[in-house]
């Protein structure tokens, strides 16, 4: 259906107006540039704001050259934030990608009834629609120490004896906050793959099972195939995300115990609402810009996107 | 073939229940909760797990007591107001380069522009933002917030609104021409009642997605003049004494608003999230 308006306008004529342009052109030009132009000084103003203020002094707004980039760069907890962002994003995406697909295969081999399949797609969308600060706060009364359900339900079943302290110790608290990612978007997966799974023509499923192919390998050879792209699409998608974590991690440790679940988003929020240095916030945020439109470019080079 | 389908079946239906099981707690856990009264907070140390005696006690306190409506108030305004702005500017741009003959490489541009957007981290923009809007004297005001929603939700907006709008065949545009309309009249009549429901679907994604920003309400505003609901549930979070029906009762409020807007949306919520690069069905 895209494709409707691709056959009829690089055909077009360019004939008419003095600028070469056809009438119909220009009526898009009037109404395009305005509109874009507004939101390009929107989107750029501030970018040049941030420029500004990155080669300034925090109080007094003198010219301090690359000195905010240096103190930032020079701040090792920068470097502990994008450890722990990378440990968040090892964490996640593999278990979020391999349950939603093992979700996505089970549930297309076995439910036939659409009813059933309707009450799965919307338990599904349940956690996705949840706002991060709710999903929060869901987690506060599991994890908790002293009215946190887990602890109680862990000790009732005799497993442990005394309470843990989940989100105030490192290592429990980073994989508290990442089980929170991981219950809110293994469902989307799921999604996605299992809408994915649907498109697979039938005549090819059939066929290999007429031939004898087992489970594994009509996944292997026939799925699996099918899948790729949206599997690239996710890990687009999430990784996007993961780069932006904040609200419930914000929620549920701060970043704490120190600073071991203090991702980047929180490193970021904290250099420029709890230190106030604003050139060095602004520093950071110019060099995160910066580096993430490079990253951007170079995935969506891999993205099998309909551009237009 | 029968025998594998059955054993599919047998292996298939405990590990659903059990995923079900695990996934389906924590929100069960959030609502027995936001049922339970004080006293039955105060009167176990371990906590129950089905409420004794169910009770509104605590959203009553939240939204009347403590004066929280005025929050959920300003989030539907805020929210309202976003969805408006955004669907008009994305109108504005993706009608041109659907439906006029653009070139190419603008389309693209346009649209690649756009996905850029998803990959930026807020809170690298929050900092150059917050210096702008305390220059405009919009701090604490929501304004602000519907200003910046608009510029977060408008590439997603562009995506989903460029798939309607292609869906509408050119043929019904032109034969209105033919019969005399206007751009303009053509499009109100003709185009837009053609994709009104996918434009409720958009709006409807957008309210949801503005409903549950934290961020930017965070830093932006400051006082319930306003400060939206999220914000406000986070103050019930990270005080002091923890309350826990009350907080669950806050958090329940915040989920239910966009869960039944999601569900009314359905058919597009997945291609929301993914602006519009999955379609289901």
């Amino acid at each position: 259906m895209a494709n409707l308006g691709d056959s009829m306008h690089p055909a077009l004529p360019r004939k008419g107006g003095r600028g070469g342009l056809s009438r119909q052109e220009r009526l898009a030009y009037w109404m395009l540039f305005p509109v874009l132009g507004v939101i390009f000084c929107v989107v750029t103003y501030p970018f040049a704001v941030a420029l500004v203020q990155s080669v300034t002094a925090t109080r007094g707004g003198k010219f301090v050259g690359l000195l905010n980039y240096q103190s930032s760069l020079e701040n090792p907890l920068l470097y502990a934030s994008l450890k722990q962002t990378a440990i968040y994003a090892a964490i996640v995406l593999p278990l979020e990608i391999v349950l939603g697909l093992l979700l996505a295969l089970l549930v297309h081999r076995t439910v036939r009834s659409s009813w059933l399949k309707l009450v799965l797609y919307l338990l599904a969308i349940t956690p996705i629609v949840i706002p991060p600060v709710a999903v929060g706060v869901i987690f506060r009364l599991i994890y908790a120490p002293n009215y946190g359900v887990l602890n109680h339900l862990l000790i009732m079943a005799g497993w442990i004896h005394q309470e843990i302290n989940w989100l105030g110790q490192p290592y429990t608290a980073m994989l508290a906050v990442a089980s929170v990612d991981i219950w809110q978007w293994t469902p989307f997966v799921y999604l996605v793959l299992f809408a994915g799974l649907q498109t697979v023509p039938r005549e090819s499923v059939e066929a290999a099972q007429v031939d004898g192919a087992t489970s594994w390998s009509q996944f292997w050879h026939i799925e699996l195939p099918y899948l790729r792209p949206l599997l690239l699409l996710i890990l687009f998608f999430r990784l996007a995300d993961v780069l932006r974590v904040f609200d419930h991690v914000f929620i549920l440790t701060g970043g704490g115990p120190g600073t071991t679940t203090q991702l980047l988003s929180l490193y970021l929020y904290r250099i420029a609402f709890k230190f106030f240095d604003t050139g060095e916030a602004a520093a950071l945020a110019v060099m995160v810009m910066v580096g993430i439109s490079l990253l951007y470019s170079f995935i969506t080079r891999l993205l099998p996107l309909e551009r237009d | 073939m029968r025998g594998r389908a059955l054993l599919w079946r047998v292996v298939a239906l405990p590990v659903l229940v059990a995923f079900g099981l695990v996934y389906l707690f924590p929100l069960y856990w959030l609502v027995a909760t936001s049922l339970k009264g004080q006293g039955e907070l105060l009167g176990h140390i371990v906590p129950t797990l089905v409420p004794q005696a169910p009770t509104l006690e605590a959203f009553h306190t939240v939204l009347v007591e403590k004066g929280n409506w005025k929050l959920l108030r300003n989030s539907v305004l805020v929210c309202g107001a976003t969805v408006l702005t955004t669907l008009t500017l994305g109108l504005l741009i993706t009608y041109p380069i659907t439906r006029l003959p653009v070139s190419r490489r603008l389309r693209v541009g346009v649209l690649n522009w756009a996905l850029s957007l998803r990959f930026l981290p807020p809170v690298a923009v929050v900092v150059p933002y917050f210096g702008v809007v305390r220059t405009l004297q919009l701090y604490d005001n929501p304004l602000a917030l519907v200003f910046i929603y608009t510029l977060f939700n408008l590439p997603f907006s562009i995506w989903m609104l460029k798939s309607f709008l292609a869906e509408v065949p050119l043929e019904l545009e032109e034969a209105a021409f033919v019969d005399g309309a206007t751009r303009p009249v053509s499009f109100f009549r003709v185009v837009l009642p053609l994709i009104a429901p996918g434009l409720l679907a958009a709006g409807i994604i957008i309210f949801a997605f503005a409903w549950s920003e934290f961020l930017f309400a965070l830093i932006l505003t400051q006082t319930p003049r306003a400060q939206t609901f999220p914000v406000g549930v986070q103050a019930f979070v990270t005080q002091f004494n923890l309350i826990w029906n009350e907080m669950a009762a806050a958090g329940l409020i915040a989920l239910l608003v966009p869960l039944i807007l999601m569900i009314l949306a359905r058919r597009y919520v997945l291609a929301g999230l993914t602006f519009g690069v999955i379609r289901e069905k």
